[in-house]
């Protein structure tokens, strides 16, 4: 008897924590209905990238002197650094560049490297293509700059979560004069004391770096 | 069925059932010269269309709402091309399976593959019979109602095994195995649930079910004395309709897709097509058991009485009853909503766990609901329909 009253006491138990629980999560879904979508509505709005965006590279011809840096570093020595040796001045002469971004990781080993810094990451990352051999980019492909998020007039750009204000998280309704979070690294900048010889200088706190 | 749409129609107007729109339509055809017989018979096949249209609709509104709610409780923002905030979007997934090619499995059994969507369509779309909009709107007042929604209702299992078993495959076979265990297991608690509030109005009609919940508007409806019985029946309705958290038959992100999985195109649209139309008939169910039907929360007689106006009045008689249809329709999609919101709540469950709740606790919980409604009813007879 005392046996059967025990297991109803504990089933009601179950069943009123079973109703709280449901309740509790309840209230949390429709909580979520009255906040607004986060989506961004991909080729009209498009989220700028960080400043560190690590996208197609971008490469110079006229800078490059073709030491080849570059592949040695890259983990599968991707570029392709075509050139010959002028016998008569004994210089290389560069006759063409490539990397094949269908094979390349966007590691930026290459770009970190490269000594005359003909090389640079960009904020591209619309890569897509129907053949996978187009997205082989010679030097004149490498040296386009791409549209920039900003300046195209079709997109309208959003900001990355931790380039809006303080409290902010949803991008559409920030206007762009809003500054972001934290300090920029100039302003890190004119606060630490200038007398210092740079060495010296205190590193700033990194939740503060841009 | 008796409508009431027509407020001028004179020949057809009667003092103690309002508007009979049946019979102003027949004798308007008998004007014409035809015959009584020919009359109702050309009369017969309206309300049934009618019906089915509203269940059809019903179905893309629901469709359009789960996208939505979904998408708001994600906070995405859902269909939204197709028509004005993607009101167009069922009737676009609609098209796209009805144009889709229909294919039968080379080594499946193809009467039972075709068969078996057809009979877990019909008996949801036949139930529709029982469920009243107002007092004499409903296709019939079956004195049985409500019990015939539970009998058609357990030949959903036999179209899932045979759609499973006609398959060919061991998955779809599992699936529908473990689809017919869980509608078979949650029709007990249900009927135990659907017998107290029977046992309270005293009557299987649905009609006399929500005319029992009148008298004292949303005082008098049945959620206040069957709390309990409330729950157990939505609890049932969600393992019937196989709606998350009990919808593991065909768990869309586990399964590849249980007992569908070899079906495609308009096949596939039956299966959808029915569960769709069982979750708007159990929420018209649940509304008519324990949410007073078409009843308005304050009763509309006192409205009626407080502006003067009689209550057998034809104007007043065309308003109630379209407060009775808006009622009803609203007070089934409240819990649609709920249904939707519940759906992104809870997890789902196991196969074990499923046949626990339903076997080990809702079971037993029904039982003694069932015994104390019939102790309180003849405790206190004036409350609980003696």
């Amino acid at each position: 008897m005392f046996g059967f009253l025990k297991k109803v006491g504990d089933y009601t138990r179950d069943a009123a924590g079973a109703a709280q629980y449901m309740t509790q999560g309840l209230a949390v879904t429709f909580d979520h209905l009255r906040r607004r979508p986060v989506t961004v509505q991909y080729p009209y709005e498009k989220l700028i990238p960080s400043e560190r965006y690590r996208g197609r590279i971008h490469y110079e011809l006229d800078k490059c002197i073709s030491c080849e840096v570059c592949v040695r570093v890259c983990p599968i020595n991707l570029p392709v650094v075509d050139w010959v040796m002028n016998k008569e001045t004994k210089k290389k002469e560069l006759r063409n560049y490539s990397i094949d971004f269908g094979v390349c990781i966007f590691c930026g080993n290459c770009v970190e490297y490269c000594p005359t810094n003909c090389l640079s990451m960009t904020e591209e990352y619309e890569l897509a293509a129907f053949d996978r051999h187009s997205l082989n980019y010679d030097n004149v492909a490498l040296g386009r700059l791409p549209t920039s998020v900003t300046s195209d007039p079709a997109v309208h750009p959003l900001r990355e979560l931790v380039y809006l204000p303080k409290g902010e998280i949803d991008p559409h309704v920030v206007p762009d004069s809003e500054p972001r979070a934290g300090r920029l690294p100039e302003q890190v900048l004119e606060t630490l004391p200038k007398a210092e010889p740079p060495a010296a200088a205190p590193p700033a706190n990194p939740d503060e770096k841009g | 069925m008796v409508s009431t749409s027509a407020p001028g129609s004179a020949p057809g107007l009667d003092a103690a059932a309002g508007l009979d729109l049946q019979a102003s339509f027949e004798t308007l055809l008998q004007g014409v010269g035809l015959s009584a017989g020919t009359a109702h018979l050309l009369w017969l096949p309206l309300p049934m269309l009618l019906v089915l249209v509203a269940a059809v609709v019903g179905v893309l509104v629901n469709v359009w709402l789960e996208r939505k709610i979904s998408a708001a409780v994600q906070q995405r923002i859902g269909p939204e091309y197709a028509g004005a905030l993607g009101v167009l979007q069922p009737l676009a997934d609609g098209l796209k399976l009805v144009f889709k090619e229909d294919i039968i499995p080379a080594r499946a059994d193809s009467l039972l593959f075709t068969l078996g969507p057809v009979l877990v369509l019909i008996p949801v779309i036949l139930s529709w019979l029982v469920v009243p909009f107002g007092q004499n709107l409903l296709i019939s007042n079956v004195g049985v109602g409500i019990f015939l929604w539970i009998a058609l209702s357990s030949i959903q299992p036999i179209g899932l095994l045979m759609s499973g078993y006609a398959s060919n495959n061991k998955y779809s076979l599992l699936g529908g195995l473990r689809a017919a265990a869980q509608s078979i297991s949650y029709e007990i608690p249900l009927a135990l649930a659907v017998l107290a509030v029977v046992m309270m109005s005293n009557s299987l009609s649905t009609v006399d079910i929500v005319n029992q919940q009148t008298g004292a508007g949303i005082l008098s409806w049945n959620i206040w004395r069957q709390p309990v019985g409330f729950v157990i029946f939505w609890i049932c309705a969600l393992a019937e309709c196989e709606r998350l958290p009990f919808d593991l038959p065909e768990a869309e992100e586990e399964l590849v897709a249980g007992y569908q999985t070899e079906y495609a195109g308009m096949k596939f649209a039956l299966f959808y097509l029915g569960s769709y139309i069982n979750l708007v008939l159990s929420a018209l169910l649940v509304s008519v058991l324990y949410l007073g039907g078409w009843g308005f929360p304050l009763p509309v007689e006192w409205l009626a009485g407080w502006l003067g106006q009689p209550i057998d009045a034809p104007a007043v008689q065309v308003i109630t009853a379209s407060v009775g249809i808006v009622m009803t329709v609203l007070k089934a999609y409240l819990l649609v909503f709920l249904a939707i919101l519940l759906r992104w709540t809870t997890p789902r469950v196991r196969i074990d766990q499923l046949l626990d709740l339903g076997w080990k606790f809702l079971l037993p919980i029904a039982l003694v609901n069932l015994l104390v409604t019939a102790g309180l009813k003849l405790a206190f007879p004036a409350f609980f329909g003696g």
